[in-house]
């Protein structure tokens, strides 16, 4: 069993990223879900939940916000109308969501992912046993912690394999409060707009930053790509994959995705050799966009070197 | 008519013993502590287990009582241990841990049945739910995230018993706490292993890539004309002018930050917020905010203060930018050992250099204050002398009024 989650920002993407051989896709508007490509209307995700079971595919819908007072209210009706459009799947990250979809009783299963805090198997098993039927593992858990985490885990863990990884996650308008003290207006901070920082002595980096109604949102240096790395992935039993098309072209996202689904078609046949990788990851750093760098960020890791 | 109202905890940091009993004779309800593992101040003076133990018998004996911070996110090689290590904290007479981390949240209720556990700010709650959520898991109180306001709280309690604490005073993240990653991947340390790195006070360079990943810098320029860069850091926080907002709202414990702040710190925070809170509880129809409490605050300021989040959404004057103001800095000279009524002698046990001539400030629990110059000064063997060099050095000098054993003495540090 594995799969092959990606994100979606529009219905032709939709229908494209499942051609090219993704299982399940991961969308949702912004007032719930985090960092999506796309704030779909409920309209949109309706008529893409139709096409992914057309297809035979899933949908897992974001959910996974840090929830304040007011949208927490709101969480209760939006479970009821993802049931009834008969989606497949939330990512839940706030335990206070949890809550409210356990009171309602719907046939509706959650995906625990709070970003960088879920680091252990039995912070996974606790989540399992409060009825999460997968979670996604934190992007700074090195291979080797994956090791002996695969061998305890009671439910599927989702490892992200492409994608923009987040690093940071902040309540304030930080680029707004920049812009305003600096009174030189930045004539937008969202994530379109295309902005990153440099860290201090180290001009060459580059990590993205924006500003939703979440918050700010900055991310690591490079996306990570571990395609190369997948055998180990693949050997021990982490097979749910997710590809993350935040800051990828839309157009040709879904060539990663096949990139990525032949590589996952080449381990279930027994076939997948190093040189077969490599080529498929050619085809995924060339589609990157520029500006971008891929890493495999903390899969090499020695756990010992994170002080 | 307002009258005296439930009395909310003041909560207050201690890096080491000598600390929480500061804390403690300073007014504090309770301090929060770290043991040797687990918890996020790795640099601060972490209790073994047998310190914990005298601290909280110390505590006890004073009313007061003693958490354990914890909260710490787990990593596979961090597990092994921790169900040993809340037994222990348990049978050191703790009155509860503070954790974040699910998992070791289950270890503490499971594995050391009776050791109440707090939720930490770590684990960034915000709403209602959320807090129920954790209250029916078993803990007995929730820390809130530093970006949940007064209005919010008030919403909270209306759905919710669980007993909620928030942060009143000291250093904020810029971020949602434990949500934030920075320090792993710009220093390779854990932010939430106790190895933050502070990553978000660095000044960085704000860019685009317009025209096919060509750099382009976008430099502001400050009020002064000069270049600013980006930054994300915060300044901190003081709710000591809204003492009423927080009580009203049902704020059951005030917590000040700053396990790795000084003596001085504990002692002077400690003492001002016990004093607002034990005044507005005593009399909250006739409360008013005593400006020298401020001023108080403002001598163990390292940044300038802001409400953070209480009364809206943090602007750039929340965020330090540009040149700093200059803050009083005062240093911690000394503790009073004795005061001799009859030869109006006190005596001082060194702890920053001082000596004739300096500005002074005697200060003690219950918010007593007494100035004064240093106008003579005598060593242990009655000898003059114009200064006290030696650290841990016992002198005597006049004090025209009485102080007590234990009360602090600063001075203005000069620049």
């Amino acid at each position: 069993m594995s799969e092959l989650v990606t994100t979606v920002s529009s219905y032709q993407q939709a229908a494209a990223v499942i051609a090219a051989g993704a299982d399940r896709l991961y969308l949702g508007e912004d007032e719930f879900g985090l960092r999506l490509p796309h704030s779909f209307a409920r309209e949109e995700l309706a008529a893409i939940v139709t096409l992914a079971h057309q297809e035979q595919k899933k949908v897992t819908v974001a959910a996974n916000a840090i929830f304040h007072n007011d949208r927490i209210a709101k969480i209760d009706e939006y479970f009821r109308f993802l049931a009834a459009i008969g989606v497949d799947e939330v990512s839940i990250g706030d335990p206070g969501a949890i809550n409210v979809l356990r009171r309602a009783q719907l046939n509706l299963p959650y995906l625990y992912d709070a970003a960088d805090l879920v680091t252990s198997s039995r912070q996974i098993n606790f989540w399992g046993k409060h009825g999460a039927h997968a979670a996604v593992l934190a992007h700074e858990v090195p291979y080797q912690e994956m090791m002996p985490l695969s061998q305890k885990v009671t439910i599927p863990v989702e490892v992200t394999v492409y994608g923009a990884i987040v690093i940071h996650q902040s309540g304030r308008p930080l680029l707004d409060n920049y812009s305003n003290f600096v009174q030189e207006h930045l004539d937008r901070t969202d994530r379109q707009r295309g902005l990153f920082i440099a860290t201090p002595h180290h001009d060459e980096t580059h990590y993205s930053i924006y500003e939703d109604r979440n918050g700010t949102h900055i991310f690591a240096n490079n996306d990570l790509d571990l395609l190369p790395d997948l055998p180990k992935l693949w050997d021990l039993g982490l097979r749910r994959w997710k590809l993350d098309g935040l800051f990828a072209d839309e157009a040709t996202f879904p060539q990663v995705v096949a990139a990525f689904a032949q590589a996952r078609a080449l381990l279930a046949a027994g076939t997948a050799t190093a040189a077969d990788l490599a080529v498929l990851d050619q085809t995924v750093q060339q589609l990157q966009p520029a500006g971008r760098g891929l890493d495999n960020g903390f899969f090499d890791l020695d756990p010992d070197e994170v002080k | 008519m307002l009258t005296a109202v439930k009395h909310p905890e003041v909560l207050a940091p201690a890096g080491t013993p000598e600390k929480l009993k500061v804390a403690i004779d300073y007014g504090a309800d309770a301090v929060y502590i770290g043991g040797d593992a687990y918890g996020l101040r790795s640099r601060a003076g972490n209790f073994s287990f047998a310190e914990m133990k005298s601290g909280a018998d110390y505590a006890h004996q004073h009313g007061a009582k003693v958490y354990v911070a914890a909260n710490i996110v787990a990593h596979e090689q961090n597990l092994a241990g921790a169900g040993s290590f809340y037994r222990q904290v348990r049978d050191a007479g703790i009155d509860a841990v503070i954790v974040s981390d699910p998992s070791l949240i289950e270890t503490a209720i499971t594995e050391a049945p009776g050791l109440k556990v707090h939720l930490s700010t770590q684990a960034s709650a915000t709403n209602y739910e959320t807090l129920n959520f954790w209250q029916n898991e078993g803990l007995e109180r929730v820390v809130l995230a530093r970006e949940v306001g007064i209005a919010e709280i008030k919403e909270m309690r209306q759905h919710t018993d669980v007993q909620i604490e928030a942060f009143v005073h000291g250093a904020m993240c810029i971020g949602y706490s434990g949500r934030c990653v920075l320090s792993n991947h710009l220093s390779l340390r854990d932010a939430n292993r106790g190895g933050c790195a502070q990553n978000c006070r660095w000044k960085y360079d704000l860019f685009d890539l317009p025209d096919l990943g060509q750099k382009r810098e976008l430099v502001g320029h400050g009020p002064d004309g000069k270049a600013e860069k980006f930054s994300m850091s915060a300044v901190d926080m003081s709710m000591i002018e809204h003492i009423p907002d927080l009580v009203e709202a049902g704020v059951d414990s005030l917590k000040i930050e700053g396990r790795m702040k000084t003596v001085h710190y504990v002692s002077t925070v400690a003492n001002v917020y016990s004093t607002a809170v034990r005044k507005y509880c005593a009399d909250p129809a006739n409360y008013q905010l005593d400006p020298a409490w401020v001023d108080e605050l403002w001598k163990v300021a390292q940044r300038e203060l802001s409400t953070g989040f209480y009364y809206g959404t943090p602007n750039e004057e929340f965020q330090l930018f540009g040149q700093r103001r200059r803050l009083p800095h005062y240093a911690f000279v000394g503790e009073v050992l004795a005061y001799d009524a009859a030869t109006r002698q006190v005596t001082v046990q060194q702890r920053n250099n001082f000596g004739i001539g300096d500005q002074i400030e005697f200060y003690g629990p219950n918010f007593s204050h007494h100035t004064q110059a240093v106008t003579d000064l005598f060593d242990e063997d009655d000898q003059a002398i114009d200064r006290a060099p030696h650290a841990m050095q016992v002198v005597h000098f006049t004090c025209a009024q009485p102080v007590q054993p234990g009360d602090f003495v600063r001075a203005q540090a000069r620049h």
